[in-house]
């Protein structure tokens, strides 16, 4: 019998952020995973191509991570229909909008994880997309010579998820549905790491096999009120004082040249915490507490 | 008949009305109007209808009262679902969406409701103003068996002789085959909505139409807003207001908070 033992993938969120270097393809899941993020951030990695929508990848953009961004949607609530850091970037030219829809957007993916040059979808023709995105090809298909749009793979190196539980093998559960995304960004990228709520023994995963939404996933970090400002179903609803903060911030810095909120928020928030127990000083237990979902 | 009402009320009636039982009504980045929309059709007269708020599926007819869910995966939304379309699966059956309804916003429209979510100006590289992006507004008005263009603010900004850039295809460059010859399945615009009329398109040329003015606006006030040439019927008629009941419901069942009276 072996002697060698099952490896367990259980990592700090330092030690995983590391994983993503300058100039890799990203993808980010919803809730984002903003322990991870946050790390990226406090690293200053740069250049990197993001696949995620609204306000953490805006918070990247601000932070200067971001060189490509596939988006189907840079949305800002909160008062702002236009995610701000995203619309002054995009606006002057400072990053690559890799223009796509939600529908585009997972065939682009599918095609990826299903290992195929490319993957046909009807939604985008006759609009602008193709235009503005020369990877989107139009062409009439080979069996009915219908009008499509060839659709590249769309690869992460890396896959960043959020999630409520997970073993030490990466069996992750998810409590009400992964969000999204998530598993179409999980099975296009090369690998995967999921920041949770808990690490649960493999006797429960085992309880109900059923319940695993991704089986394993390179990475599993221990993050509790991990995706904080954002919810996390089954655990806490989404902070909004905090994210009105950091879109009036932002708004600021990018619309009125006044920079001092957003700097400021970046400093306090994402660059001196050393680790995701440090920020969750900073949010303080009070207002974690608060955010019970009923 | 009341005559206190907001334009937003008016607007969410509307379509309220024109949604039928059993229809599949998909809901993505709501507006308040069309989450209001919604809900009323089917407390008043769609009991078999579903609604899909961003993926999550529900059947709320038997609750008498529902609070607006906040945009995204609100808890309260969540916990009402029968099923969700999220699972890694989200456009699996589009063949089936005959009976489907969705709903569009857009910073510019042009005269054949063709909508645009991604930006203004003429350098892509260089854009005056960045918009948000075609969230799933492609995809869904290709398929879909017909959709609303639903705008808050009816400004010349906005209706525009020609998009920057088209992120939804409505009627392109006009005709009654201009969605067939492309092969879009879907039915495409109907009518598009705003504080100051209802517009419909033309048969033939599938150009935008006045169909009706709101109460009490002018077709002056919409001419003024207006930055192309809209067709004019010889008799205009006047949108029919709220009646009671409906604002009532409206009022008491919907939109308790009044966000559609701010």
């Amino acid at each position: 019998m072996s002697a060698a033992e099952r490896r367990q993938r259980i990592l700090d969120e330092v030690e995983a952020a590391s994983w993503v270097q300058d100039g890799m393809t990203i993808a980010v899941g919803a809730p984002a995973p903003m322990a991870l993020l946050r790390q990226l951030i406090r690293r200053g990695v740069k250049n990197l191509t993001v696949i995620d929508s609204g306000l953490s990848l805006d918070l990247l953009i601000a932070a200067g991570c971001v060189r490509k961004v596939v988006s189907y949607y840079a949305g800002g609530g909160f008062g702002v229909p236009v995610a701000p850091s995203f619309r002054r970037a995009a606006e002057h030219s400072e990053i690559d909008v890799w223009e796509c829809e939600e529908g585009i957007l997972t065939t682009g993916l599918q095609a990826a994880a299903q290992a195929l040059p490319f993957l046909p979808w009807r939604g985008g023709v006759g609009t602008s997309l193709p235009e503005v995105n020369p990877d989107l090809k139009v062409f009439p298909d080979p069996v009915r010579g219908e009008t499509l749009i060839a659709v590249p793979p769309i690869k992460p190196d890396i896959a960043l998820l959020h999630a409520a539980a997970a073993d030490a093998y990466g069996n992750v559960q998810h409590l009400g549905g992964p969000g999204w995304l998530d598993l179409f960004l999980h099975r296009a990228a090369d690998r995967t790491i999921v920041q949770v709520e808990r690490v649960i023994a493999n006797e429960e995963i085992r309880r109900d096999p059923w319940a695993t939404t991704i089986a394993g996933a390179e990475a599993i970090v221990r993050s509790p009120y991990g995706a904080h400002p954002f919810y996390s179903r089954g655990f806490y609803v989404q902070d909004n004082a905090h994210l009105q903060m950091y879109v009036e911030a932002a708004t600021a810095a990018a619309q009125e040249q006044r920079s001092e909120g957003l700097a400021y928020y970046l400093a306090y928030y994402c660059r001196e915490p050393e680790t995701h127990a440090d920020y969750l000083e900073r949010i303080g237990i009070r207002r974690l507490l608060e955010l019970h979902e009923y | 008949m009341p005559n206190d009402y907001s334009p937003q009320e008016l607007m969410a009636i509307f379509l309220a009305r024109d949604l039928r039982d059993g229809e599949v009504l998909r809901v993505g980045v709501a507006m308040p109007v069309i989450e209001a929309a919604v809900r009323l059709a089917h407390l008043m007269h769609g009991p078999n209808m579903e609604l899909i708020f961003f993926g999550v599926r529900m059947n709320v007819a038997h609750l008498h009262s529902l609070p607006m869910p906040a945009f995204a995966w609100d808890r309260r939304v969540v916990r009402w679902a029968e099923s969700y379309s999220d699972a890694g699966h989200r456009f699996d059956r589009v063949k089936d969406w005959s009976n489907h309804v969705f709903f569009i916003g857009g910073v510019q429209v042009d005269p054949y409701g063709n909508t645009n979510l991604i930006g203004i100006g003429s350098d892509y590289a260089h854009l005056r103003f960045r918009g948000p992006g075609s969230v799933g507004t492609a995809t869904l008005s290709t398929h879909v068996g017909r959709y609303y263009i639903v705008l808050n603010a009816h400004t010349a900004r906005t209706f525009v002789e020609r998009c920057d850039y088209i992120s939804a295809y409505g009627w392109g460059t006009g005709g009654a085959d201009a969605r067939s010859r492309f092969g879009l399945p879907g039915g495409g615009p109907k009518y598009c909505v705003t504080p100051l009329c209802v517009l419909d398109f033309a048969e033939e040329s599938k150009r935008m139409r006045l169909r009706s003015l709101h109460p009490e606006v002018s077709l002056a006030a919409v001419q003024a807003q207006t930055n192309f040439q809209l067709v004019i019927p010889e008799h205009i008629p006047i949108t029919d207001p709220p009646t009671i009941e409906e604002l009532q419901v409206l009022r008491t069942h919907v939109d308790r908070e009044g966000r559609l009276r701010r």
